[in-house]
């Protein structure tokens, strides 16, 4: 029985017998919710995660945590649009973070240092073996992860050497030849086989692949370059741009030409846009029915440059007419002299799909000595028959399975993606994830995580800070060699990666420890189990939200308290 | 054994990196104000320090026989008489030869009104006691009655709007200059949407030998309408409008303030609260006194010189800067 | 050693033997001379102590309930408007348990302002729950003020010390003091096992809901019950140490067989001791002091009131609209019991109004004449009063 005390005094603390936890309907918790970088990463790295290492100087830990997505980080960092940066919720607030300085940053201190890749242990004896067809970025990617999960990936490649469209379509000045000759070597290394001059449908088929391993995976890139005409007319000697871009990466010539238009969107256009303004070409003019990035421009509308190498080409003079197709090849005898423009539009028509309509009465004349196509390519069909659709490419589920065959998976430019080197990255890892999970027979288990946007992060806690970005080369001193944007420091790189508002993560600030009027936010010493320094002592949080509203980057979510 | 969850949340709770003075289990209402304060500053303050308190929620909310939330030597008399009991408090210890510190504690009801007097005579006998006023500008613990404290044109029980009225007719009485013109050694304002401020400003006030006043602005979610999830937007807003400036006072002269890099406009702060929702109606009136409550905030940026240069990583945008690991300032 | 000392500077003195580590006062006639007195041996370094001098009554109260508190040896003095200005921490103090000692200097309440003598400021905090000790005479003042400390200590309540104003307080007499030795055998040092401290931090004042009030009530109405045996015994063991007793309970003078018995309660005993020695009542009477009004002393005055036939109560206050105070209590006291004595109940001396000593026989020869009603003012002068008062 309770006991008065004298003048009715209390024990210190004693209020801990009253659990005014039973106020709250809704529960404060921790939720990592996937940052728009995450999102937006068709490689399906976790940059705000890794980012986190830099900035605490661990920058072993950070290549760590990048590499288990992608294997690959010192080339993507190089040549990935990034469109994780511009998803960036920084990007709102001041400017992006640089993502892809500080992924090539870890890459490249990665291949000095000589990392081991982390969580490859030798298959075990009798794993099974799976086949990959193309040594390109899906393919090496697929390989990897394959052993990540204890199986043997073998892969087939038709060119004498492994990289793909890496090797054979972008220039050294984005991505110079050492940095990816040692990064795939060491993916190689780990313990991928690795078949060279081995074509499908000339060496072996797909039968015989079958025969011998678990699963296949078919990732032969798109070797073939799109028909192309202008109302009918193919000008004599036309070469596509992907043509002229391997001729040159391979003998370094191109053809002569005063005035060029290269017709086209996208990187390999930029590409061999700035190759031929390099080599004498006096106009180099892109013609695109995409749009230029910008407010005005609908996300599926914009044209798929990198942006730095579209500002780039820019700075060197590369004009680009957006919004524009060819719809007449002006000829002096098979010689050509001109094109006519038309101004075009992607617009919405009655049964709702959306479709690029030219605009009569806005064609315009440029002259010019020499066109290149460079309106995209498409899949090799020799060995795969009909798995090639009407479209040219290969049909695949979201997991990279290709529809009617168990063990057949695909991925990589070959599937009709985007065509960037992280979309392929991220397919090979879905599609060994797929594989493993099937052999073991069980279901593949990728958690979806929700997207974070700025309006869950409280903009109060930061301060506007001026973003790093490496050094570019002039553009009086750009050649054919010379990789044209810089490295960034360590120094720069901690600054850079202490921009980020690790959006759905925990920052460790503090806050809501600090600002729990009822002081059921404890500061433990250990890590809890969702990775943060706190937990929420629920006998005494009577779920005011405040922590929730004063997190800065959203980590804290508050839920309907269960029933 | 194996330790139940309750043990382990109990021995992490015991580890805790730091001082609770204010310990959990307490009746505030969801994201009082006065509460974080209350934590706030006897988390600085320490265990070595005995505590006097006037009547009012904090009193209340902390102790219910038989349950206390304090976790320092505490003592409760009446609704005026704080400062009177600390300063006899203090004059005890004193005698004692201990050096144990005096903290009094008083809403804006027990200190800017009825226990005005008591405190004046604390400050000008030089006890050495901080004394910390949590405004939350109403008589909130006996239901939102106006105070002497409650903003120009607020909405209390007793300073309801209506056809001749637009809530509070008279203004807040700036306690902080009557506090400063005891020429003690240190006053000064504080809010609890600058946790790091307010408590260097605690441990700056316990530093000093004399008396020592802090008057910490903590917003009452439900005397002022708002969710208790807003406590620290509403308070931060308080500050970077001007209309809540925070200033340190050292014998009379102001000596600090905190530094205003972009005023927000007040309105943007009374929208956030039922207390000023009759502000914001479709007539002349309510204009008329958003432009007062304006001019208010305009006249104490002017007064106190709040406008800023540079930015700076003490002014109100900066204050609050965290990154990972902690806070910035 | 007697020495011709003024009531207030003999109080001052006694306070100073007690070690007190914390004193505050405000000024008010007529307590002033006490807090003067005691300013004085601060100043002379007689007495090291804290002197608050605080800015009104109210904070006098709060500046000793907080000293107590913190676990030093508090004392106040105030007087008429200043006791009520106090009224709410005096509650306070005693409803908290916390031991401390205070002189109220009795002086009428205003209006009409009267800075002379009676006791209604301290009969008004008659419900506070402190213990209220009243004074014959100065001698009886400094032995009582030493007593207080003790009985405040050892009770855990606030003592009253009741000293007549200006009768007693500006009043030269021939008493003694004892010594500081005395006084340091009497007294222990002050050590009070609830104080606010660090090592022990405990939360006093806290709020009680109606579940369990009435048990706390009871508890302080039950200490001071048993406070009068700790009133009593701290009396002996004074008279043991001094061969002085200061009045214990109550009390008796004169016959002890007289069927007649004037009650009184502070100074007016001393006039109304003297005039039974040189001008009796003519019918035999007994003088009764009552010392210990709070707590009220059922058994003493029953014991004392053995025999008593006619019991006049005098007191210095009354409640208007009912009457006498004490005497309404008194009357309660015997009330169904068998012989009881038949109670007379006067107001008399107030707002200064002079008691000589004719009064006692006056009032004796009323009683017997059957000429008082349930209550009076005694020494009131009607024939001065406009008609529609009277």
């Amino acid at each position: 029985m309770k006991q008065l005390t004298r003048g009715a005094w209390g024990e210190p603390g004693s209020s801990l017998a009253c659990h005014t936890g039973s106020w709250r309907d809704l529960r404060p918790g921790h939720e990592h919710a996937a940052a728009p970088c995450h999102a937006a990463c068709p490689a399906g790295e976790d940059p705000q995660y890794w980012l986190a290492a830099v900035q605490e100087g661990d920058h072993r830990r950070a290549w760590e945590r990048l590499v288990a997505a992608n294997p690959l980080p010192a080339i993507t960092g190089r040549v990935c649009p990034h469109p994780c940066e511009q998803r960036c919720n920084r990007g709102h607030y001041d400017t992006a973070i640089g993502i892809h300085g500080i992924e090539r940053f870890l890459g490249d201190a990665a291949l000095a240092a000589g990392w081991d890749y982390p969580g490859i242990v030798g298959p075990p004896a009798g794993a099974p073996r799976v086949a990959v067809v193309g040594a390109g970025p899906a393919g090496i990617s697929v390989a990897y992860h394959l052993l990540r999960h204890g199986l043997v990936p073998v892969v087939f490649e038709a060119a004498p050497e492994a990289g793909g469209l890496l090797r054979s379509a972008i220039p050294m000045t984005r991505l110079p030849r050492a940095v990816l000759d040692a990064e795939l070597e060491r993916v190689l290394a780990c313990g991928i086989g690795l078949h060279t001059r081995q074509a499908l449908g000339r060496d072996f088929s797909l039968d015989e692949l079958r025969a011998e391993h678990a699963a296949l995976f078919l990732a032969p890139g798109c070797a073939r370059s799109r028909p192309w005409d202008v109302q009918g007319v193919i000008p004599a000697g036309t070469r596509d741009g992907l043509d002229l871009l391997k001729s040159w990466i391979d003998v370094g010539e191109v053809p002569a030409a005063r005035r060029v238009v290269v017709h086209g969107g996208g990187n390999t256009a930029m590409d061999i846009a700035r190759v031929m303004k390099r080599h004498g070409a006096e106009e180099v003019h892109l013609v695109t029915a995409s749009g230029l990035p910008g407010p005005q421009t609908a996300p599926d509308d914009v044209l798929n440059i990198v942006p730095r190498e579209l500002e780039e080409g820019l700075e060197e003079g590369i004009v680009i007419h957006p919004h524009a197709t060819l719809s007449r090849v002006l000829l002096r005898g098979a010689r050509i002299v001109g094109v006519e423009l038309v101004a075009l539009r992607k617009l919405e028509r009655a049964d709702g799909r959306r479709a690029r309509v030219a605009f009569e009465g806005t064609e315009r004349i440029l002259q010019a000595d020499l066109v290149i196509p460079c309106i995209g390519e498409q899949v090799d069909p020799a060995g795969l028959g009909a798995l090639v659709q009407r479209s040219g490419f290969l049909r695949v589920d979201a997991r990279g399975g290709v529809a009617g065959a168990c063990d057949l998976y695909a991925g990589g430019d070959a599937c009709g993606n985007i065509g960037t080197v992280a979309a392929a990255v991220g397919d090979g890892r879905r599609a060994a994830n797929a594989i493993a999970a099937r052999l073991a027979g069980a279901e593949p288990s990728e958690r979806p995580r929700t997207e974070i946007g700025i309006e869950r992060l409280n903009l109060n806690y930061f301060e506007p800070r001026p973003a790093r970005r490496a050094a570019v080369l002039p553009v009086a001193e750009r050649d054919d060699l010379c990789e044209i944007e810089g490295s960034l420091d360590a120094a720069a790189v901690a600054d850079e990666a202490g921009r980020c508002f690790a959006c759905g993560n925990c920052l460790a600030c503090d806050n809501c420890w600090v600002l729990c009027p009822d002081a059921a936010v404890l500061k433990i010493a250990d890590t809890a189990s969702d990775g943060s320094r706190y937990v929420f002592d629920y006998d005494y949080c009577k779920g005011c939200g405040l922590c929730a509203s004063e997190c800065p980057s959203g980590f804290i979510a508050m839920r309907p308290e269960p029933e | 054994m194996d330790e139940s969850p309750r043990q382990l949340i109990a021995r992490q709770r015991e580890a805790e990196p730091r001082y609770r003075g204010l310990e959990s289990g307490h009746r505030a209402c969801q994201g009082c104000g006065e509460a974080l304060a209350a934590r706030l500053v006897t988390e600085v303050a320490g265990g070595d320090v005995v505590v006097a308190n006037a009547t009012g929620c904090l009193e209340v909310f902390t102790t219910p026989w038989p349950q206390s939330a304090w976790r320092m030597p505490w003592m409760h008399s009446l609704f005026e008489n704080a400062a009177a009991i600390a300063s006899d408090i203090e004059a005890a210890l004193r005698h004692q030869q201990r050096p144990t510190k005096v903290l009094a504690f008083g809403g804006d009801g027990g200190t800017f009104d009825i226990g005005f007097q008591a405190l004046s005579g604390m400050l000008e006998r030089e006890h050495d006691v901080l004394y910390v006023c949590y405004d939350n500008e109403a008589y909130m613990n006996t239901g939102i009655q106006r105070s002497s404290s409650t903003p120009h044109a607020a909405m209390t029980t007793t300073s309801p709007p209506g056809r001749e009225r637009m809530g509070k007719r008279h203004l807040k009485k700036d306690l902080l200059s009557i506090i400063g013109a005891h020429h003690i050694p240190y006053a000064a304002s504080a809010s609890v949407a600058y946790p790091r401020d307010l408590q260097r400003k605690v441990r700056r006030a316990l530093e000093i030998s004399g008396p020592t006043f802090l008057l910490v602005h903590s917003p009452c979610p439900l005397g002022w309408g708002h969710g208790g999830e807003r406590t620290i937007e509403v308070g931060r807003l308080a500050v970077q409008t001007g209309l809540f400036p925070l200033v340190e006072i050292e014998r009379g002269a102001v000596t600090a303030v905190m530094p205003l890099r972009v005023p927000r406009p007040v309105s943007e702060y009374l929208a956030l609260q039922g207390r000023f929702r009759h502000l914001f109606a479709d007539e002349p009136r309510a204009r008329e006194e958003l432009e007062h409550l304006q001019a208010l905030a305009d006249h104490n940026i002017a007064v106190y010189g709040l406008l800023g240069g540079a930015p700076d990583a003490l002014d109100a945008d900066g204050a609050d800067t965290v990154r990972r690991g902690g806070a910035v300032a | 050693m007697p020495q011709a000392l003024e009531g207030s500077a003999a109080v001052a003195r006694a306070v100073a033997l007690c070690r007190p580590g914390v004193i505050a006062a405000y000024p008010i006639t007529p307590q002033t001379h006490i807090v003067e007195n005691i300013s004085r041996l601060v100043a002379d370094g007689e007495l090291d102590t804290e002197l608050v001098s605080v800015e009104s009554e109210f904070s006098a109260a709060s500046v000793v309930l907080g000293a107590a508190a913190a676990g030093s040896r508090a004392y106040t003095a105030s007087s008429s408007q200043g006791i009520l200005l106090m009224m709410e921490v005096l509650y306070n103090i005693a409803g908290l348990r916390v031991p401390l000692v205070m002189t109220c200097a009795n002086r009428a309440v205003g209006a009409p302002i009267s800075i002379w003598n009676d006791q209604q400021d301290s009969m008004a905090a008659r419900d506070a729950g402190w213990v209220q000790l009243y004074c014959v005479d100065n001698q009886q003042a400094v032995d009582t003020t030493v007593q207080a400390f003790r009985i405040a200590e050892q009770t855990e309540l606030p003592v009253m010390v009741c000293i007549d104003g200006f009768t007693l307080t500006h009043t030269m007499e021939m008493l003694a003091l004892p010594t500081q030795a005395q006084v340091d055998r009497y007294l222990p040092p002050f050590r009070f096992a609830r104080a606010l401290d660090p090592a022990s931090p405990r939360s006093l004042g806290m709020l009680v809901t109606p579940e369990w009030f009435s048990e706390l009530r009871h508890a302080h109405h039950a200490a001071l019950g048993r406070a009068a045996e700790v009133v009593e015994r701290a009396d002996r063991d004074w008279h043991k140490l001094t061969r002085r007793s200061a009045g214990g309970l109550i009390e008796s003078f004169g016959d002890p067989d007289a069927p007649y018995a004037v009650l009184t309660i502070g100074s007016v005993g001393g006039t109304f001791a003297a005039a039974l020695a040189e001008c009796p009542p003519a019918s035999p009477t007994r003088l009764l002091r009552l010392r210990c009004y709070r707590p009220f002393p059922l058994a003493a005055l029953h014991e004392a009131c053995r025999g008593v036939r006619e019991l006049i109560v005098v007191e210095r206050a009354l409640s208007p609209g009912q009457g006498g105070i004490i005497g309404t209590e008194v009357r309660a006291a015997f009330a169904g019991m068998r012989g009881a004595p038949r109670v007379h109940n006067v107001a008399l001396g107030l707002g200064g109004r002079d008691v000589p000593m004719e009064t006692l026989g006056r009032l004796v020869a009323a009683a017997r004449a059957r000429r008082l009603p349930p209550f009076s003012i005694f020494d009131l002068q009607p024939e001065r009063l406009p008609a529609e008062e009277r």
